[in-house]
């Protein structure tokens, strides 16, 4: 392409034929294909019937087990569990999506670790995990009689000695904490052999189907794709591979980050071959993939801390952006919009994923994305660590603290990571209120494309019709914002249980997530692939960018702290307690 | 403007890999086993089987525990 592919330009014009020739419908019917095999797979040959009984069955157990005492018993956890070990991904269609869309997994000091395993090296590994997990098991084993011991005891009393029912209900928590020690300490005696070779060259002619196809709808050369994509391809794998590796996780730069890096050493050492750019189709694999993610967009989710975690994920967050972008317009005079609101969603949403979404969203270059998601990785590594330890030195309540972590630092594994540095309590709001974060990316992608297409974008003065908004406007947000109703109907049609089970657990971590994944890497390794260092360099200047995000991120850590506050010790401290 | 020649573009992407892997598997790695609370971060995270450079929800297993856990304290279902 001769044009600048930076950007996707819209001529404000619609044909029927955008139909099968543009790239945003193009989009949205390959990830909706995707989308419909997995529901159908799924649906119709695996585990519904089955599941649906066994999830019946559990909630039976739990409904009578809370009727009995004024604590969840043994059985009432039993249960619970038994629901949770519902996985639809374990039926023979997630297994074969699993395996074909492996991507190279961790290793510490050997990078051949990432692609293959032997017989031996999994059976030793698994020998040498095999004690700590026997001491784990029989530990949760002491640990489950001393809870029966303590539940008979206040069982006799008819549960109405409160002595007894708070012994018991510490018994059953002590088991509790053992028995997840043993299932972790058993999943590091369940290595298994592999070898990802055969399979990652089968994804790649998948992928070159896949896309080609695309490609050549959009009338442009099929066969040049093909020729240039094995090499976008090797760069995602390796960008994977080294992701992977312990340390670089560990301070979390994973794929995405390696893609970028490896992509523009590439392109601004030894150059980008011509015989290769014709498959960076960045924009291509990003709207794909963000159709795919629209299926993770649950809104039932964001109920799932209650009212506080509404407030400190759907209000907080709307108002740090706004303000943040306001800041970069009016006081640092950006001299780019796109890249302000990008740095503005990413750092006031969650991360990559919202930068990604909004990038694409008002047609920012990638230059600007690169650089938005390369701040972001930065602070989040260095918040990840700092966090915990200002919490900390502060002595601020665990759930506080959970709260202030999970508004504020970008990515959800990081969020994770510093939850628990901090205690389990911490993170599992931290990472709760980041959930509900995830769950904003499509309403923010929705209201910043309606923004650029009928304000920004627009001549001063000018009033645009309904007509020339649609005109303008991403159609791929569309596709992403209807994959996510879909399926927060589907969720809430199913009921929790086999929703949890069949599309959570099935469609979606067995199906769409895989394919995900492998279609920002690839975006990432052809972002790196075609950026000159020098124009990415020149964005930098001066300074502002970095400038806006650390005054925003201040703002989104005193208002996040302090809405944390009052939401979860002022006007809900009962929902704080109970936690 | 003047291309640069082969050796020399080939020269510059050793040296610049070298770097980039050298941050990786020889300052970082310092700089962990150096740092108490570095390392107790690390060991941690592997530990636990935790994985920071996630973005999504539906990549991280902490989160499905998480809302399990919530759910069983504030619905009591």
């Amino acid at each position: 392409m001769a044009q600048d592919t930076n950007i996707v330009i819209d001529r404000g014009q619609s044909r029927w034929s955008d139909l099968w020739t543009k790239e945003d419908y193009l989009a949205i019917w390959l990830g909706f294909a995707v989308i419909a095999a997995c529901i159908l797979a799924y649906f119709n040959f695996g585990p519904k019937e089955e599941f649906s009984l066994k999830v019946a069955a559990a909630d039976q157990i739990q409904q009578a087990e809370e009727g009995k005492a004024p604590f969840h018993t043994i059985a009432w956890h039993t249960a619970a569990d038994d629901k949770a070990k519902l996985k639809a991904s374990s039926s023979p269609f997630g297994k074969f999506v699993a395996h074909w869309t492996k991507h190279p997994g961790s290793w510490k000091n050997n990078p051949a670790d990432a692609f293959v395993r032997s017989q031996e090296q999994a059976d030793a590994m698994n020998a040498k995990a095999m004690p700590a997990y026997e001491e784990a098991k029989a530990r949760a084993a002491a640990a489950l009689a001393a809870a029966v011991e303590a539940e008979n005891a206040a069982a006799a009393a008819v549960f109405s000695n409160q002595a007894l029912n708070q012994e018991a209900e510490a018994r059953i928590a002590d088991w509790r904490a053992e028995q997840k020690k043993a299932a972790s300490a058993r999943k590091k005696t369940e290595n298994k052999p592999y070898n990802y070779i055969p399979t990652l060259i089968g994804l790649c002619v998948f992928f070159i189907a896949i896309f080609g196809a695309g490609i050549f709808l959009m009338g442009n050369s099929a066969r040049a794709f093909a020729i240039g994509f094995p090499a976008v391809f090797l760069v995602a794998v390796l960008a994977y591979m080294m992701g992977g590796q312990a340390i670089s996780k560990q301070y979390g730069f994973g794929a995405e980050a390696w893609g970028i890096l490896l992509g523009m050493l590439i392109a601004n050492t030894i150059g980008t071959s011509k015989k290769i750019l014709p498959a960076c189709q960045v924009e291509f694999f990003i709207k794909s993939g963000l159709v795919l993610l629209g299926a993770e967009v649950l809104f039932s989710k964001i109920m799932a801390i209650g009212i506080p975690g509404i407030f400190v994920a759907w209000v907080v967050t709307p108002i740090v952006l706004v303000t943040t972008f306001i800041f970069g317009q009016k006081v640092l005079k950006m001299p780019s919009k796109t890249l302000n609101m990008v740095i503005s969603a990413d750092m006031s949403v969650c991360g990559t994923s919202a930068a990604i979404a909004t990038a694409a969203a008002c047609r920012a270059k990638k230059e600007e994305l690169t650089l938005s998601i390369g701040l972001s990785l930065v602070f989040t590594a260095i918040m990840m660590i700092a966090m915990p330890a200002v919490i900390k030195v502060l002595g601020l309540p665990l759930i506080l603290g959970g709260a202030w972590m999970g508004g504020t630092i970008d990515s959800t594994g990081a969020v994770a990571a510093a939850g628990a540095f901090l205690g389990e309590k911490a993170m599992y709001v931290a990472a709760t209120i980041k959930m509900i974060q995830n769950v904003m990316i499509g309403v923010t992608a929705f209201c910043v494309a309606v923004y650029w297409c009928a304000k920004v974008e627009c001549e001063g003065g000018r009033r645009v019709t309904v007509a020339e908004i649609w005109h303008r406007f991403p159609k791929f947000v569309l596709g992403f914002l209807a994959a996510s109703i879909v399926f927060s109907l589907l969720d809430s049609v199913l009921g929790r249980g086999l929703s949890e089970a069949m599309v959570e657990q099935g469609v979606v971590r067995g199906g769409t997530r895989l394919l995900r994944d492998w279609f920002f890497a690839l975006s990432f390794a052809a972002i790196g692939l075609s950026t000159n260092f020098r124009v990415l360099a020149k964005y930098f200047k001066g300074g502002k960018p970095l400038i806006l995000y650390v005054c925003g991120q201040t703002f989104n850590l005193i208002l996040t702290l302090t809405m944390a506050y009052i939401m979860f010790y002022l006007v809900f401290p009962e929902i704080t307690a109970r936690i | 403007m003047i291309e640069k020649s082969l050796p020399r573009r080939i020269g510059m992407f050793t040296v610049t890999l070298g770097a980039m892997l050298s941050f990786v598997f020889i300052l970082l790695p310092f700089l962990t086993n150096s740092c108490t609370i570095l390392h107790s971060m690390s060991e941690y995270l592997a530990e636990n089987g935790i994985d920071p450079t996630r973005y999504y929800y539906t990549d991280v297993e902490q989160v499905k525990e998480s809302e399990i856990y919530l759910r069983s304290v504030l619905d009591g279902e």
